[in-house]
Order: structure tokens, then C-alpha cells, then sequence
């Protein structure tokens, strides 16, 4: 390239970049979980989004866990580098604590009123944008009869075949939140006592309470056969494993986990933020990811295809056990110790 | 020499001393600074996070307190914690060594393209992520894994349980810590003279006798660098624990992620951070005095 012909590719690439609209310079940065989440929700949410506003461009900044998101968020705490966060709620009322998310009202964003009640959550700053529940997960081969319940895991049959998130994981506790329940336990009162004394029958079962890099990759190649995991990520596995793991409501009951959609202090993008957020809570978005990746829709509008619904937890609400994730991280302490001292132990 | 021109001299050497303590400050100035930025600052402020007040959300809201340094001197659990991961450390220390040794010393004493080509195998898996190795180990012990197939070819009923706890965390770290532990058994093997050793095997001593009395007292330097190396290294070890140890090998610096990263309790996550550092200064001073105890 010679001079002259160097000195034209500069000019006309500095054209091209003053040629393009000031509008398309709006970028929301979304920060969420990685993986399935990922891709399930930049196809159903974000891809939509998109095309109705083509003034904004949503960037998805993974991470692997909510504390891992709200890590970052403290790292930027001075200068913020994301507008929006998806994560879990017990993690979302400590950044809340701490002045990193704004209150969402519904006066800026009236969609927040379509919500239903227990979306709603007055000591967050942010809304539910996903509701999940506990299931129990079994490879279909091992377990021709379906497991019934948590119980099941004690048996015979699942001897060294378990994989539970044990505690801190919050699968570990919603365990011991159902199964304390169960067996009369007062909950938070006794730190779930009741819990901790049933899950020494399972615990000599349990093969791994650390399943890597998810709970059900073991249980569909066979490694384990029974485990407990989150129904949402578990309906994508039963399908894109051909049906070699399956999900059921745990007899004993399941748990409700939240995530919550919350806009960061000082970000970036705030504007731009809001009417992001105001679409992943509108009953359109709620409708297409429910009927992606089957998380319980928040936005009580949202008109969902009859054979998405069936697998959420929406038809067996009778069934969930209600935890009060913010009362429980009073205990949480007292709760791992015990797990440590009284559960992990009989696994060894 | 007379009296002025000695003066003059002196004055000379003075102010070359000057100079050249000058430039010896300039020197150690960039790395100074790149140690306090890249360090010290750091620990500093780890230090002052272990001091911070915490609450139940796990949100840290200013204040201060000493809560964790309590809670983590008062409560058994993390003393056994503390006694676990040393043990762990030292036994994984113990069994890198008795693999590695044989290797390093045959590399030591191989020549030309045979020896560039076995210094680039063993130098080849740091090439690699310690959690790609780590999962290639879990291929290997899981219950459908290599070993345990083979087992089952041979008859066994029931598969063996390899990994998930500390057999499966001494194996996958002996592996991944043995590249560091044959080069620095390489590099202490310099004092190892072939003549001695010859010397040793004319007057009539036993190639055991050899090793005993000749090899291994020449090698202690490479050991203990080797040693130190992989402690250190074993200690700080998080993926692998984590992936191999299912949840039941409880080691100082898997405890620290779940803290940190799990029930976001960073004050009792710094203050066991600030543990490890204890740690390795205490092993760092019994490796110094160990080489100087060699003289």
C-alpha cells in the first residue's frame, strides 16, 4: 500500500466512524449467569429487544454466580461499567444494602404493577424478574420406577449415586428448609434443626457435594442417578438429553429461588437501562422465556403456552414451602456449622 | 602516597560510593514500586477488609470489628481446617517428591536432543489449564473412568472410589505440581559431580550405598527448593480441590472462595487469606533456614 492509497483508507474509515448515528452508541450492559442462561435468555429476551429498539445494543456479561456479580460490582462501585443485574435475592439485598442497585418504583416503571405481590420484595431494590423451584433430578435407565422424593435418596438404590450443591450452595439449603418442614421443624427458629437431622440418612449416599461443572451432566451420563437441581435448567436437560434425566416435584415439596433484575448505581446507561429492564418484566418477555427455559413468569399477565406452564411450578404452588431467604441468612452460620459438623462427616 | 593525595583519593572513593549507592536506589526502585502496587497494597487493604464489620446479607456497610479474627481463633473448625490443608499440603509435598525425583534425576543425567526432549514433556502440561488437567483426572477416576473400567474388566463389582475425596485430591495434585517440583529438583542437582559418585562405586559401595551417602545429600538443596515450591503451591491450590475433593476435603483455600464467593462474607474470607500468608511465611523461614543449616 502506498502512501497516497494508505492516507485514503485512513480518511474514509474516519468518515465511516463520524457517520454513525450518536443513537447507536447506547450499549446496556447485562450482567447474568453464564451457560444455558446465557443463551436461552439472549435468545428469548434480548434478541426481541433488540430488533424493537435498534438504538440499543444489549451486552450480556456473564458470570458464574451471584457472588461473583456482586464481586465486580464492588470492584466498579466508583465507576460502574454495568447498568442492569440479574441475580439471586438473597445476594441482591446485600448490594442493596450496600447502595449499589436503585429502587425500582412503580411510578418510573409501571410495568413493576403487573408484577404478582411476591415479586415484590421491600428490603431489595430491585423486582423478580424469574421465579425457579427445587426438583428432583434421577437418570430415567437407573430408575425405571420414578423416584417419589427427597426420601428416595436415603434408599439402597442410590447408595454412592447422590449428588446434591450441598451448603453453602442455597440448593443445600432449601434441602434442609423442606425436609426441617417435613418432620415439623420450626425453620428459621430451630436453624433448621429438624433439616439437618433428616439429611443424615441421605448423606451416606451422597456421592459429590460439589457437582461440577452442574448437577445434571453426572446424572445424565450415569455417574449418579438421583439429585436434586433447579426444575428450569433441569426441563432443558430432560429435553436436550433425549429424556435420560428427569425431573419430578419432591413429594416432601420444593422451594421457591428468585432472581431479581436490578439497574446499578451511577450506570452508565441509565435510561437505556430502565427500558431494558421495563421489556425483560413485560408479559411479552416473561411469556417467551417462560416458554424457553421454563422459569415461573413474575409479570401476572403474561399468557403462557399451557405445556410451558405444566413444567413450572405454577400448578403445584400447594407444594412449595415458603423460606424467607433474608431471615434464613441470619442463621446461615449456625446452619453450615452444623452441616459441617453433623452431615458432611457421615459422608466421608 | 602523601597525606593530600590519599585525601583526595578517599574523598573519591566517597563519592563513588555515593554515586553508586545512588544508582543501586534507582535500580531498586522500579521493582520496589512494582511490589508495593502489585503487594504490599494489596495485603494492606486484605488486611483491612478482615476487619471490616459484615452483616447477615453479607453487605459490608463501614464499620469496624474484629468479629472474624475471634471467630476464627475461638472456633475448632478452623483450626482443624488450618491442620487439615498443612497436612494435606505436606503429604501432597511428600508424594510429588518420591515421583518426581526418579524423573528429575534421570533428566539430570541424560544428554543432547533425548534430554531437550524430555525437559519438554515435563515442562508441556503447565502448558495446559490446571482445570483442563483436573478435568482429564476426572475422566480417568470417576466411576466410569479409565481405572475403574479396567477394574471392571477384571472382575470388580463395586467401582473403586477414586476421586471425591482426598485420594482423588493427592492424585490430581501430585500430577499438576510435579512439572515445578523436577525443576527445581533439576536446577539443586548442579552439585551433583558423576565423579564422586564413581569414586564412591570404585571403592566398593553398593549403588545404594551410592545414592544414600552421596546423591541424596548433594540433592537436598533441589529438595528442599522443590519442597518449599510445592507446598506453597499445594496450599494455594483451589481448582482442584474443588472439583476432585466433592465437597469433603475442607482446605483453607476452598473455604476462602466459599466465603468469598458463595455466603459473600469477605471479612472471614480476607481473614483466612491473611492465615494462608501466615502460612507460607512460616514455610518460607523454615526453608531459609534450612539452606543456610547446608551452609
Amino acid at each position: 500500500m502506498d502512501r497516497r492509497h494508505f492516507a485514503k483508507t485512513v480518511l474514509a474509515f474516519a468518515c465511516g466512524l463520524a457517520a454513525v448515528p450518536a443513537s447507536a452508541a447506547e450499549t446496556v450492559t447485562l450482567m447474568a449467569y453464564t451457560g444455558l442462561f446465557q443463551d436461552r435468555y439472549t435468545q428469548a429476551v434480548l434478541a426481541p429487544f433488540e430488533k424493537a429498539n435498534p438504538d440499543i445494543k444489549v451486552v450480556f456479561a456473564p458470570q458464574p454466580s451471584s457472588g461473583a456479580m456482586i464481586g465486580q460490582l464492588r470492584a466498579q462501585k466508583a465507576a460502574p461499567q454495568v447498568d442492569v443485574v440479574i441475580m439471586d435475592v438473597s445476594v441482591a439485598k446485600a448490594g442493596a444494602d450496600e447502595g449499589l442497585f436503585v429502587k425500582l418504583e412503580a411510578k418510573d416503571l409501571p410495568v413493576i404493577d403487573e408484577l404478582y405481590p411476591n415479586a415484590r420484595i421491600p428490603e431489595i431494590a430491585g423486582v423478580a424478574v424469574t421465579f425457579d423451584n427445587l426438583v428432583l433430578i434421577y437418570n430415567a435407565e437407573a430408575w425405571p420406577t420414578p423416584p417419589k422424593g427427597l426420601a428416595d435418596m436415603a434408599t439402597p438404590a442410590a447408595k454412592g449415586k447422590v449428588v446434591i450443591p450441598g451448603i453453602p450452595d442455597i440448593q443445600g439449603m432449601s434441602m434442609v428448609a423442606i425436609l426441617d418442614k417435613k418432620n415439623g421443624g420450626p425453620g428459621v427458629e430451630g436453624k433448621f434443626a429438624k433439616g439437618i437431622e433428616a439429611m443424615e440418612a441421605i448423606a451416606p449416599n451422597v456421592q459429590t457435594w460439589e457437582p461440577k461443572p452442574e448437577v445434571y451432566a453426572p446424572v445424565i451420563a450415569g455417574q449418579a442417578t438421583i439429585g436434586v437441581g433447579w426444575n428450569a435448567r433441569a426441563q432443558v436437560n430432560t429435553d436436550t438429553s433425549g429424556g435420560k434425566m428427569k425431573a419430578v416435584i419432591p413429594a416432601e415439596g420444593t422451594a421457591f429461588q428468585i432472581n431479581t433484575i436490578n439497574l446499578v448505581q451511577g450506570a452508565p446507561q441509565s435510561a437505556a437501562a430502565r427500558k431494558f429492564i421495563a421489556y425483560a418484566l413485560s408479559a411479552e418477555a416473561q411469556k417467551t422465556f417462560t416458554e424457553t427455559m421454563f422459569y415461573a413468569p413474575t409479570n401476572a399477565k403474561a399468557q403462557i403456552a399451557p405445556a410451558a406452564i405444566d413444567r413450572t411450578a405454577v400448578k403445584s404452588l400447594d407444594k412449595v414451602v415458603p423460606i424467607d431467604w433474608l431471615a434464613v441468612a441470619k442463621v446461615r452460620d449456625q446452619v453450615a456449622e452444623a452441616w459441617r459438623r453433623k452431615v458432611i462427616p457421615l459422608s466421608r | 602516597m602523601s597525606a593530600t593525595a590519599g585525601a583526595a583519593a578517599g574523598a573519591g572513593y566517597a563519592a563513588d560510593q555515593q554515586s553508586g549507592g545512588g544508582l543501586v536506589i534507582a535500580l531498586l526502585l522500579p521493582i520496589a514500586l512494582v511490589n508495593l502496587v502489585g503487594f504490599l497494597l494489596p495485603v494492606v487493604n486484605l488486611a483491612l477488609i478482615s476487619l471490616q464489620e459484615v452483616q447477615a446479607s453479607g453487605a459490608m456497610t463501614g464499620g469496624w470489628s474484629t468479629a472474624k479474627w475471634v471467630s476464627v481463633v475461638t472456633d475448632d473448625f478452623y483450626w482443624e481446617l488450618l491442620w487439615n490443608t498443612i497436612r494435606t499440603s505436606l503429604g501432597i509435598t511428600l508424594a510429588t517428591l518420591l515421583v518426581s525425583y526418579p524423573i528429575a534425576l534421570y533428566l539430570h543425567r541424560s544428554s543432547g536432543l533425548w534430554r531437550s526432549v524430555l525437559l519438554v514433556m515435563v515442562i508441556s502440561p503447565l502448558l495446559l489449564s490446571a482445570v483442563v488437567r483436573t478435568y482429564g483426572w476426572i475422566a480417568i477416576l470417576s466411576d466410569q473412568g479409565v481405572v475403574n473400567s479396567v477394574l471392571k474388566a477384571f472382575g470388580a463389582a463395586e467401582p473403586w472410589r477414586l476421586m471425591f475425596n482426598l485420594t482423588g485430591v493427592t492424585i490430581g495434585l501430585t500430577e499438576i505440581l510435579m512439572p515445578y517440583m523436577i525443576l527445581a529438583l533439576v536446577a539443586g542437582f548442579g552439585r551433583l559431580d558423576p565423579r564422586a559418585e564413581e569414586a564412591a562405586a570404585t571403592l566398593g559401595a553398593s549403588p545404594f550405598r551410592v545414592f544414600r551417602r552421596i546423591v541424596l545429600p548433594l540433592s537436598v538443596p533441589g529438595i528442599a527448593l522443590g519442597s518449599l515450591l510445592t507446598f506453597v503451591l499445594a496450599v494455594s491450590s483451589f481448582i482442584t480441590p474443588k472439583l476432585l475433593g466433592g465437597g469433603r476435603v475442607f482446605l483453607l483455600a476452598t473455604e476462602v472462595y466459599d466465603q468469598a464467593i458463595v455466603t459473600l462474607d469477605w471479612p472471614l474470607a480476607a481473614t483466612l487469606s491473611m492465615i494462608v500468608l501466615v502460612v507460607f511465611g512460616i514455610a518460607i523461614a523454615v526453608y531459609g533456614r534450612l539452606v543456610r543449616s547446608i551452609g
